[in-house]
């Protein structure tokens, strides 16, 4: 039963390894900050520049407010609609569709965890228009998108401009990464107090049970 | 006072004498190892099942127009609704694996044998009722995951002869999975449950009337039987802790590790999604089902995969007590089995290839190869032991005079 106890995580790890090969090997990855700042300013283009498009139908101009983003901004946003109401594309479905050859913008609120690689691959989809050969736009990790590259990283003249698309693109990714599951940096803080209780808790348990079994781990074993 | 009231209660119910026959007397052997506590976990898993569910299902909305939406609400909106969930959802997953180690530490230590064959069985009946439940649970999320995942299934029981395309409506509630599949599996997610808490007694009266096996596989004399309380109440509250440590550090810090990303895109039925496969805990019996290229065998194969389990006191036909460390040709089977499972989940997870199909058949070759050549093998390895004499340590049991297994 040791043997099993070692190998066990081993082929575990294999596993893992083979999977994380197949799935995410062409998404860079990418350090996503969760500081307001940034959740502000990827919220800015997404309030502003996505939602000509995509919706967040979860996601409410309250929702933002919590989150602490400045009131001003969040005022302009949502220009005179009430503060319960979603995030909605501007642009009417029926219209996108026929703009986009039948493909409707898909709504972004869970739009982070809906895809293997979450963060990563948004922000590898974002920066990962580019001129083919042929010089047509496509994009390494989803060629066949209707989406146009809204961050024209395709464009970018020079580095400056690239740095700046990056930069963009993961702002946007942080804020999507944010809205896909809202109480996740709760949680976290949350998840450490309750583990070290039950860390506490446990050491507690065992000593207890030692004491109990003092008597009984005398005898010799069976 | 107390003992006033305790002997008014006992003239009108047992309750002292079920205290004492149950815990504070109940014989329990000294020598159980750690992993005699994954029974206790899993009866510890469901009643934490039991408790978030009842209290998901207050905030959850069994329409197929709102329920992907009413889990969203759940998640956002409702206080602590996020942790409601990803408990119950983790806790579905904590509920296989430690019930997957209970049945590989009985395996281990032939516990299924004379005179716990009905123990064993009842623990089967058990496993069947965890896996309809998880699998009706699946669909509720009404993801995409959940949506094909649920279609995937509920056609397999086509092959039923004759009536296979009406089982398969009355099945769903309608041609397709929908509002009345959503419903029905919503009613029963909720009913079946409770059934599996009254299994739970029957398992645990066989368990009180046959008691534990243990690690030596021999009975042990009336001296080396230690109460249950307060040795292995104590012994389990401390498994519970390091349990609750693991199962939090999933809960809080990688909730998703249990969820596909596709379950978070909304059912479609106009979209199959590339690449549809189960949960984790089902890959296994996936594989073997994929395994068979016709449908009627597919079928058979994976409810096979599962039932055969039961046969297990037939097909293990050695008398020699002990269980796997004391038998060896027994003990490379157990391990070859159980790397085996890992290569069937390993395969139940992927696209089909051809290299996978083929890594898949071999894989569903040994699987049942190695049941059914348990009662040949196990035969021998009896008559080469007895032969040669028993291993010291067995001996040694013996010697010591301890009653049971000749």
């Amino acid at each position: 039963m040791k043997k099993f106890l070692t190998g066990l995580p081993m082929a575990l790890l294999a596993c893992a390894a083979l999977s994380a090969q197949a799935t995410e090997a062409k998404l860079e990855q990418v350090e996503l900050a969760n500081d307001l700042p940034t959740l502000e300013r990827g919220a800015e283009t997404v309030a502003t520049v996505c939602t000509g498009c995509h919706g967040l139908k979860y996601i409410k101009f309250r929702d933002l407010l919590n989150l602490g983003i400045d009131k001003d901004k969040v005022e302009a946003w949502r220009n005179g609609q009430p503060l319960d109401n979603t995030l909605q594309a501007q642009m009417p479905e029926d219209a996108a569709r026929a703009a986009f050859n039948g493909a409707a913008p898909p709504d972004l609120s869970l739009m982070a965890a809906a895809r293997e690689g979450g963060g990563n691959y948004l922000y590898s989809y974002l920066t990962g228009y580019h001129k083919s050969e042929k010089g047509e736009l496509t994009n390494s990790v989803f060629p066949g998108t209707q989406m146009p590259d809204v961050l024209a990283g395709a464009d970018a003249a020079d580095e400056k401009q690239r740095a700046d698309v990056e930069a963009k693109a993961k702002e946007v990714s942080s804020f999507l990464v944010w809205a896909a599951d809202p109480h996740a940096q709760e949680r976290k803080r949350m998840g450490y107090y309750v583990l070290v209780y039950v860390a506490f808790m446990t050491v507690l348990l065992y000593l207890w049970k030692k004491r109990i079994w003092r008597e009984i781990d005398k005898r010799p074993k069976i | 006072m107390v003992n006033r009231v305790l002997s008014w209660v006992d003239q009108r119910f047992p309750l002292t004498f079920f205290i004492k026959h149950e815990l504070t007397d109940y014989p329990t052997p000294r020598n159980l190892s750690y992993w005699w506590n994954f029974g206790f976990l899993a009866g510890f898993v469901l009643v934490l099942q039991l408790a978030t569910g009842i209290f998901l299902a207050m905030h959850y909305k069994a329409d197929s127009g709102m329920a992907f939406d009413s889990i969203q609400h759940i998640m956002r909106d409702v206080n602590y609704g996020w942790l409601l969930r990803y408990l119950h959802s983790t806790g579905a997953s904590a509920f296989f694996v430690v019930v997957y180690v209970h049945m590989a530490r009985t395996l281990y230590y032939g516990s299924y044998r004379a005179p716990r064959e009905l123990l064993w069985w009842t623990g089967q009946v058990l496993l069947l009722l965890l896996m309809a439940i998880s699998f009706m649970g699946y669909l509720l999320p009404w993801g995409q995951m959940s949506y094909w995942g649920a279609a995937v299934i509920t056609n397999l029981f086509r092959a039923t002869p004759y009536i296979g395309d009406q089982v398969v409506i009355w099945l769903r509630g309608d041609y397709g999975v929908g509002d009345a599949t959503l419903t029905r599996f919503f009613a029963l997610h909720y009913l079946f449950p409770f059934i599996i808490a009254g299994a739970v007694v029957i398992h645990l009266v066989a368990l009180h009337t046959v008691r534990s096996s243990n690690p030596s596989g021999i009975n042990l004399a009336d001296k080396d039987n230690i109460p249950f309380h307060p040795y292995f109440t104590i012994k389990d509250m401390y498994g519970m802790g390091v349990y609750l440590f693991i199962f939090f550090l999933f809960v809080f810090f990688f909730p998703n590790t249990f969820i596909e990303p596709a379950n978070n895109v909304p059912a479609n039925p106009m979209q199959t999604p590339p690449h549809i496969v189960p949960e984790w805990y089902f890959l296994p019996f996936y594989a073997i089902l994929r395994s068979v290229p016709d449908l009627v065998g597919g079928v058979v194969a994976m409810g096979l995969s599962v039932m055969i389990f039961a046969a297990m006191p037939f097909m293990d036909r050695s008398k020699i007590p002990g269980g796997a460390n004391y038998r060896p040709w027994y003990r490379a089977m157990f391990y070859l089995f159980i790397v085996d499972i890992f290569v069937l989940g390993y395969v139940g997870s992927q696209p089909v290839t051809d290299n996978i199909v083929l890594l898949g058949r071999i894989a569903t070759f040994i699987y049942f190869g190695t049941f059914l050549l348990l009662p040949f093998v196990s035969k021998i390895e009896e008559k080469r032991m007895r032969a040669r004499a028993l291993p010291p340590a067995l001996q040694a049991l013996f010697d010591k005079g301890v009653e049971g297994g000749k």
